[in-house]
């Protein structure tokens, strides 16, 4: 085979590549995989924003898939194994994977190898108590004189982390009673009086708020969420407004750099929909975006935020 | 304000094209109940993406018109082979496969297929007068009551075995085992998982038991060879029967309420399911009636019992529902999926601002319990002929179909293989005479029996006992648990001082 062959080859070949690569995302269906089931917190964001990211690509298609199993594991191995085409992307729980990976649990892949490529959005946290009990701030549940008894679903969740840690740093001693089906069901053992507390995100509690059945005492965040609810902050505590819950978007190892760009500005201006818009505002969820680069950098910092706590986390 | 918002549904559902949703919804819960290995978890997950371009109360209508038939479906295959279409139709097997092997397949069908119409009437009644106390009901059951219910199912299981006690513990023990793989739900530890992550979230229900019972049983069949009813006294039968099964409901009327009431009490509490109700329902009959040891021989009332509690549990389920926004079964939890993929937040106001929805669905399931049985009746001649089609062709259909509906459920390739591993295992069981479903009942109720101990625990600083023995729910459980483990023994002493009188 002489050169010149050679050079044509390698010419066809890049033609090709670059049409492929032009043609994204219009070559087949987008596969958005969910790592839970139907109906949960991941699952409704992707099915909220998949309308306007359709719109937002063009009129590509794009499907939402719920892989569950695995504490979420088996949606993330799924995503990892895919062609890096752009063409299955995934929403990950995070800080639940950075914990994973602090705490060295094995989670069949390499976290630090998936394409981030950008962050949707951001809840926050706050504690809640019956809406008759007598505790109104956090000092008060504090000064209980025994450890508080705070409802979790798993002690791996994300939520019952940042109680075990958000409490520590008050130094305040609590008892995590876990176990609970859902989020759902730990806020019902709040008002079942069997615990004296819990700690969520605000879009879950500000249902039961609305319905007179739990009162919120305070918000993990830096500036005021909630008319005149204290923020940790304010209560000299800011470490804690640093847990959040992120709704981050990422794809296998390898994706080109320009498919990357088009999916996460795709997904910025589907962030403007105003069904999106209207969506968050009800589920007090903030929409935060952060393309690639800060999402990759967002992920590092998480990673060495809750380093800081990785006896705690492991000795759990 | 609740019977008006149930005419105004009633009226809805009849004025454009609800009926026509539900009709496709009872169809689809027929056909998915009657498949083994399929049921109405799994037809609603692959209907939601499908409700996306519905109105809300036309997705209300199709899911509910699913949820309501998918029980009477399962029990035709439970009657005619053996072979529980869904997971809680198990407990219909017992009496009803021996009532088809005796060529009253036709009295068995009649008879579900009443019982699951009037047991989902009374179910969904239950529910309208349970609406306004929704709350302090929901309120009034936490980690201490649901322990004790799981207790109480475990004590029906030991005493539901008479006369095979040992093999009926070492079934159950084996059922326990199969519940602690995978990861403890209080503190997160793996066990016995294996080295591999498909077993982290435990061994599912749906495959081990569509191995245990419709793999199981095509093994005992294709050995056997023949078909179903083999018996020349029994195929020179009439082949009808049904208008008689469907008398016997109204005949046995206590059966079918105490199915009932027993469905729709288990069905509030989340995690527990048809399969609790349905043999509870049925082991609570055979063991107060008179003639226990008729049970498992084809007694008609064997097949009312479970069945009406299969359909009341519906209506209990959605107790947790109007309460809070909370779902009582996997089916509810699909409902409130696609409640919020239709942009409706269910939470605790739910049953304010979804009335119209809550309400659509109350009057999809009641239409749809009653519409399947009156499909099944008018069908039942000719399914009855199913009973004397040669097993060589009955095996292989049932298991393509079931393993392809274990696949469907969550596309993995290992459900596939636990349903063939429980199907040798199953078949092991019936050759050597264990109760199979004890262990199924086991491997349900552990996990809520273990987390809610250990959350009683926690929550009481480890004063447990004294922590259950201050709620009243749970003393009248307990006095529950306790009568449970007399009944056989007041049962004996009974028909001792009958005999005395009578000699």
């Amino acid at each position: 085979m002489n050169i010149a062959h050679k050079l044509a080859i390698t010419a066809l070949g890049t033609i090709m590549a670059t049409a492929a690569l032009a043609d994204f995302p219009m070559d087949k269906d987008i596969t958005f995989v969910i790592p839970y089931k139907p109906g949960g917190g991941f699952d409704t964001i992707v099915r909220t924003f998949e309308p306007a990211l359709e719109a937002a690509l063009g009129g590509a298609s794009v499907v939402p898939e719920n892989i569950d199993g695995a504490s979420g594991n088996r949606g993330g191995q799924t995503v990892f194994r895919a062609d890096p085409d752009g063409y299955t992307i995934g929403i990950y729980n995070v800080p639940g994977v950075t914990i994973s990976k602090v705490t060295n649990r094995d989670i069949g892949y390499d976290l630090d190898q998936v394409t981030w490529i950008a962050n949707l959005a951001e809840d926050r946290y706050a504690v809640a108590v019956k809406s008759d009990s007598s505790i109104t701030s956090l000092a008060e549940l504090c000064a209980l004189g025994r450890p508080i008894k705070l409802s979790d679903t798993g002690l791996d969740s994300t939520s019952s982390i940042a109680s075990v840690i958000g409490f520590k740093i008050m130094d305040c001693p609590v008892s995590l009673i876990t176990g609970y089906g859902g989020s759902n069901d730990t806020m019902i053992a709040v008002m079942r009086g069997e615990v004296d507390a819990t700690l969520k995100p605000i879009g879950s509690l500000s249902k039961y708020v609305e319905s007179g059945d739990l009162r919120i005492i305070a918000t993990l965040s830096d500036e005021e969420i909630l008319a005149g609810v204290p923020t940790t902050t304010e209560l000299g505590f800011p470490d804690l407004a640093k847990f959040t819950i992120n709704r981050v978007i990422g794809a296998p190892p390898g994706v080109p750099a320009d498919i990357v760009v088009k999916l996460a500005e795709a997904l910025r201006n589907a962030q403007g929909d105003e069904n999106v818009k209207s969506w968050a505002k009800k589920a007090k969820t903030d929409l935060t975006f952060k393309d690639a680069a800060q999402t990759a950098e967002m992920m590092n910092n998480l990673s060495e935020f809750y380093a800081n706590y990785k006896e705690m986390l492991v000795t759990k | 304000m609740g019977i008006e918002a149930l005419f105004a549904a009633i009226i809805e559902l009849f004025s454009h094209n609800g009926s026509l949703y539900l009709l496709a919804g009872v169809l689809l819960g027929l056909c998915f109940g009657v498949i083994p290995g399929l049921g109405g978890t799994t037809a609603l997950a692959l209907l939601i993406p499908v409700t996306y371009n519905m109105s809300a109360l036309d997705a209300m209508y199709l899911s509910g018109g699913v949820m309501g038939a998918t029980a009477f479906g399962g029990s035709i295959t439970a009657i005619l082979l053996n072979t529980p279409g869904t997971a809680p139709n198990a407990a219909t097997t017992f009496d009803g496969y021996p009532l088809a092997k005796q060529g009253k397949a036709g009295l068995a069908i009649g008879a579900s297929a009443a019982a699951s119409a009037m047991g989902g009437v009374i179910g969904l009644f239950t529910l309208l007068l349970f609406i306004p106390f929704a709350k302090q009901v929901v309120l009034s059951f936490g980690p201490s009551e649901f322990f004790l219910l799981t207790v109480l199912g475990l004590a029906a299981i030991a005493v539901s075995v008479r006369g095979k006690l040992l093999r009926g513990l070492i079934a159950g023990c084996l059922g326990l085992m199969f519940a602690f793989v995978g990861s403890d739900s209080i503190t997160g530890t793996l066990r016995f998982t294996l080295d591999t992550d498909y077993l982290w979230d435990g061994i599912p229900l749906v495959p081990t038991l569509t191995g245990m019972f419709a793999i199981a049983q095509m093994i005992e069949l294709s050995l056997k060879g023949g078909a179903v009813v083999n018996d020349d006294t029994a195929l020179s039968q009439k082949i009808s029967g049904v208008g008689e099964g469907i008398l016997s409901v109204f005949k046995h009327w206590p059966v079918l309420l105490r199915g009932s009431v027993i469905g729709t009490i288990i069905g509030a509490i989340p995690g527990l399911g048809g399969t609790v109700a349905s043999f509870l329902a049925y082991s609570s009959t055979a063991q107060t009636d008179r003639d226990p040891d008729s049970f498992g021989k084809g007694n008609i009332k064997g097949v009312i019992a479970p069945e009406a509690a299969n359909n009341a549990k519906d209506g209990g389920s959605l107790i947790p529902t109007v309460a809070f926004g909370i779902p009582g079964s996997a089916e509810t939890a699909l409902f409130l999926a696609i409640l919020v993929l239709h942009g409706l937040d269910p939470g605790p106001t739910i049953l304010m601002y979804h009335e119209k929805e809550i309400y659509g669905l109350i009057v999809a399931l009641t239409a749809s319990a009653i519409g399947a049985s009156l499909i099944g009746i008018a069908l039942s001649r000719f399914l009855v002929l199913i009973t004397r089609i040669d097993v060589s062709i009955i095996v292989p259909v049932v298991i393509c179909i079931s393993l392809t509906g274990v696949y469907v459920l969550d596309g993995r390739m290992f459900d596939v293989l636990l349903t063939m591993f429980m199907g040798i295992l199953g078949y092991l069981m019936i050759r050597f005479d264990y109760p199979r479903l004890t262990l199924v009942i086991a491997l349900v109720l552990a996990p809520t029996a273990e987390t809610s101990l250990h959350q009683i625990q926690m929550i009481s600083d480890n004063n447990a006992l004294g922590f259950m023995l201050g709620r009243p729910v749970s003393i009248v459980l307990i006095a529950a648990i306790i009568l449970t483990f007399l009944m056989p023994y007041s049962r004996k002493y009974f028909t001792k001082s009958n005999q005395a009188k009578a000699s």
